[in-house]
C-alpha cells in the first residue's frame, strides 16, 4: 500500500468573479518510506498540492488516498497520523516557543508525560533550547522555521509534509536540518514529502521527484531518470593556449552546444558516446591548460523543465 | 482516540486563551475596569434619576448581563481571531481537532472569565447600590449565567463563521449583529416599549428571556425561561453545525490558506 495515491487531483481558486485553475489532473503515488520531492517554479502549485495532500484544503475533483484511507472522507483519522511544516511559518505571537509547542501537542491530543517528552525532544532536535522561553514574535526567520519543524514531529507522524523546510536557514542549520530529515526518515521509517527551491537539497534528499509547471505534472522520476529522460548533456570546459578551429568542435558527433570565450571553450555533449577523446583530439595544435567535466545536475533539469 | 486525548484537544483552546490573556496587559481592563466603570456610571445614573430599588435592580441586571456577554463572547471568537492576527490558522486546522473541541475549550475559559466578572460586578453593585443579586436564589443566578454563556458562545461562533466565509474583516458584520441583538433584547428597558416589528425580533433572542427571568425575581412579572434556554441551546447547536460547515467550506475555497498569509 502506498503512503499516498492521488488520482486526477484538480483545484481552482475563485476570487471575486474570476476563477483561476491552479492544478490540472495531478496523478501520482508516493511509496512508504520514500523521500519525495515536489519541484517547480514559483506559482507552479506546489504549496497548493501539499495543502491538498495534508488535507488542509480540499481538491475540486479527483481522488486521494493517504495511508490507505480516503482523504476526502476520513480526514480526521489521517490528520492524527501526518504533520506539516511550511515555509514562512506563523504561530501565535505572544506564546513562547515552549508554549506554542505545548499548545500544538495538545491539538494532537497529547497529554501529561508523553506531551512533555515530545515537546522536549522536539526542542532539542531543532536546538531551540536557548529560545524555548522566548516569545514567538521575537524570533529570527530561521528560528521560526525551526519551531515549525519542531512542531511537525510532535505527533510522530507517518507522513511528514515539508514545504520549503530550509528556506531562511543559515547554511549550517540547513545542513543540520537535512541531516535530521534523513535521520528521522531512517529511524522512524517516515515518509517525507518536501518542496524546495534549492536543487542540491532535492538531489541529496529525494528518492523521486515530481516536477510541476503551471499546475501540471510535467515529469516524475528519480533524479537520474529525469536527467536521462531529458537527455541533458555533460559539460566540459577546456582552457588552452594556441589556435583551435571552433568549427571542428561543432561537428564532433555527440556535441550539442559550443560556447567560445577567449582561451576557453565550454561545451555540452552526450556522455554516452565517444565524444571526449574526439574533443581532446581537436585541441592537438594547442596546449591544454585546464580541463574539467561536470555531470548535469538537477539545476539543469529544473531549467530545462521550467522552460 | 482516548478520552484524555479528546479532553486535551478541548483544553488546547483553553490553554491558548489563558496564556494570551495572561500576557495581555489589557486583560485586567477587560475583566475589571471597563465592566466596573460601566456598572458605576449606570448605577450613578439611577441615583440621579432617583429610581426606586426595583428600577435600580432592573437596570443593573441589564448592565451586568451585558458585561458578561461581552467578555465571554470574545473568548469564543478568539478561537479564530488570535490565529487570524498571527496568521497561524493553518497550524490549527491541519491538526485533528473539530469545531466543538475549539468551541468548548474557549468557552470554558470564557465561562471562567464571565463568572469572575459576575462576582466583581455583583459584589460592587451590592456594596455601592444595595443591589441584592441573590434575590431569586442561587439557582436563578446559575440558570441566568448558563443561558448567557450559551448565547455568548453562539455570537462568538458567528464571528468565526463570518471570517471563514468572507475573510479577514468580516467579523465587523458579526459584531454589528451582536449590537443589534442587544438593542432589541431590552438590556436597559422592557421590550414592550420597542416598536412592534422589533418586539417580534426580540422574541427570537434568548437574552430577552434571560433578562426577563432574572428580573422576575425583582417583581417584574412573568418569564418564559424554558423557552429562553431552549432557544439558547438551539442557537448554540445550530452555530456549532454551521461552524463546522464553514470550516469545510474554507477548505474548499482556499480561504484557509489565504487567512494564513
Ligand atoms: N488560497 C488561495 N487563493 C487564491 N489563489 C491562490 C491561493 N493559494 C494559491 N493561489 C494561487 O495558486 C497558484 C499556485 O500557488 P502555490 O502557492 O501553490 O505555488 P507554489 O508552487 O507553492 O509557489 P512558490 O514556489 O512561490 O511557493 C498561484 O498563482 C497563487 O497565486
Ligand atoms: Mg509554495
Amino acid at each position: 500500500m502506498p503512503a499516498l495515491r492521488a488520482e486526477k487531483i484538480c483545484k481552482s481558486f475563485k476570487r471575486l468573479f474570476q476563477e483561476k485553475k491552479v492544478l490540472f489532473d495531478i496523478s501520482l503515488s508516493i511509496e512508504r518510506g520514500e523521500i519525495f520531492g515536489i519541484l517547480g517554479p514559483n506559482g507552479a502549485g506546489k504549496t497548493t498540492l501539499m495543502s491538498i495532500f495534508s488535507t488542509l484544503i480540499r481538491p475540486d475533483g479527483g481522488s486521494l488516498e493517504v495511508l490507505g484511507r480516503d482523504a476526502l472522507r476520513d480526514t480526521h483519522a489521517i490528520r492524527e497520523r501526518i504533520n506539516i511544516s511550511s515555509g514562512n511559518p506563523n504561530f501565535p505571537w505572544s506564546l513562547t516557543v515552549r508554549e506554542n509547542l505545548q499548545h500544538s501537542a495538545m491539538l494532537y491530543g497529547l497529554s501529561g508525560r508523553s506531551l512533555q517528552r515530545s515537546v522536549e525532544e522536539a526542542i532539542s532536535a531543532f536546538e531551540l533550547g536557548p529560545q524555548s522561553d522566548a516569545k514567538f514574535e521575537t524570533l529570527s526567520t530561521g528560528q521560526k522555521q525551526r519551531v515549525s519543524l519542531a512542531k511537525s514531529i510532535l505527533n510522530r507522524p507517518e507522513i511528514l509534509f515539508l514545504d520549503e523546510p530550509t528556506s531562511g536557514l543559515d547554511p549550517e542549520m540547513a545542513m543540520k536540518t537535512r541531516d535530521l530529515i534523513k535521520k528521522i526518515y531512517q529511524e522512524e521509517e517516515i515518509t517525507v514529502v518536501l518542496t524546495t527551491h534549492y536543487m542540491p537539497e532535492a538531489e541529496e534528499l529525494c528518492d523521486r521527484i515530481a516536477f510541476l509547471r503551471e499546475g501540471r505534472l510535467v515529469a516524475l522520476g528519480t533524479p537520474g531518470e529525469l536527467k536521462r529522460a531529458l537527455q541533458i548533456g555533460h559539460r566540459i570546459f577546456v582552457e588552452y593556449d594556441g589556435e583551435v578551429d571552433p568549427m571542428k568542435l561543432r561537428i564532433i558527433p555527440g556535441v550539442m552546444e559550443v560556447k567560445e570565450l577567449s582561451g576557453r571553450v565550454e561545451m555540452v555533449f552526450d556522455h554516452s558516446g565517444r565524444a571526449v577523446s574526439s574533443i581532446i583530439k581537436a585541441f592537438e595544435g594547442a596546449d591544454i591548460l585546464d580541463i574539467g567535466i561536470e555531470e548535469p545536475d538537477l539545476e539543469d533539469v529544473f531549467l530545462e523543465l521550467a522552460r | 482516540m482516548s478520552w484524555q486525548g479528546e479532553l486535551h484537544k478541548v483544553l488546547s483552546a483553553t490553554y491558548k486563551n489563558w496564556i494570551i490573556s495572561k500576557r495581555n496587559a489589557f486583560t485586567l481592563f477587560e475583566l475589571v475596569f471597563w465592566p466596573f466603570i460601566g456598572l458605576l456610571s449606570i448605577g450613578l445614573l439611577t441615583r440621579f434619576l432617583e429610581l426606586g430599588d426595583d428600577m435600580v435592580a432592573f437596570v443593573l441586571v441589564g448592565a451586568i448581563a451585558l458585561s458578561i456577554l461581552q467578555i465571554s463572547q470574545i473568548d469564543v471568537a478568539y478561537i479564530l481571531l488570535f490565529d487570524l492576527w498571527s496568521k497561524s490558522i493553518k497550524q490549527t486546522f491541519v491538526a485533528p481537532v473539530r469545531g466543538y473541541h475549539l468551541v468548548l475549550g474557549a468557552m470554558l475559559f470564557g465561562v471562567i472569565r464571565g463568572v469572575a466578572v459576575f462576582i466583581v460586578l455583583a459584589a460592587a453593585s451590592s456594596h455601592l447600590f444595595g443591589f441584592d443579586f441573590l434575590a431569586g436564589g442561587v439557582a436563578t443566578v446559575i440558570i441566568f449565567l448558563a443561558g448567557t454563556f450559551l448565547t455568548a458562545a453562539s455570537i462568538g461562533m458567528v464571528v468565526c463563521i463570518s471570517i471563514l466565509l468572507f475573510g479577514q474583516r468580516a467579523d465587523v458584520a458579526a459584531w454589528t449583529l451582536s449590537g443589534i441583538m442587544m438593542l432589541v433584547s431590552g438590556v436597559y428597558y422592557p421590550v414592550s416599549i420597542l416598536p412592534g416589528p422589533l418586539q417580534i425580533l426580540s422574541k427570537s433572542i434568548p437574552l430577552t428571556y434571560l433578562l426577563e427571568y432574572y428580573r422576575s425575581a425583582y417583581g417584574y412579572g412573568d418569564h418564559q425561561i424554558l423557552l429562553g434556554i431552549a432557544l439558547a441551546l438551539l442557537y448554540f447547536v445550530a452555530s456549532l453545525l454551521i461552524l463546522n460547515l464553514a470550516i469545510e467550506r474554507a477548505r474548499s475555497t482556499g480561504m484557509m490558506l489565504r487567512l494564513s498569509e
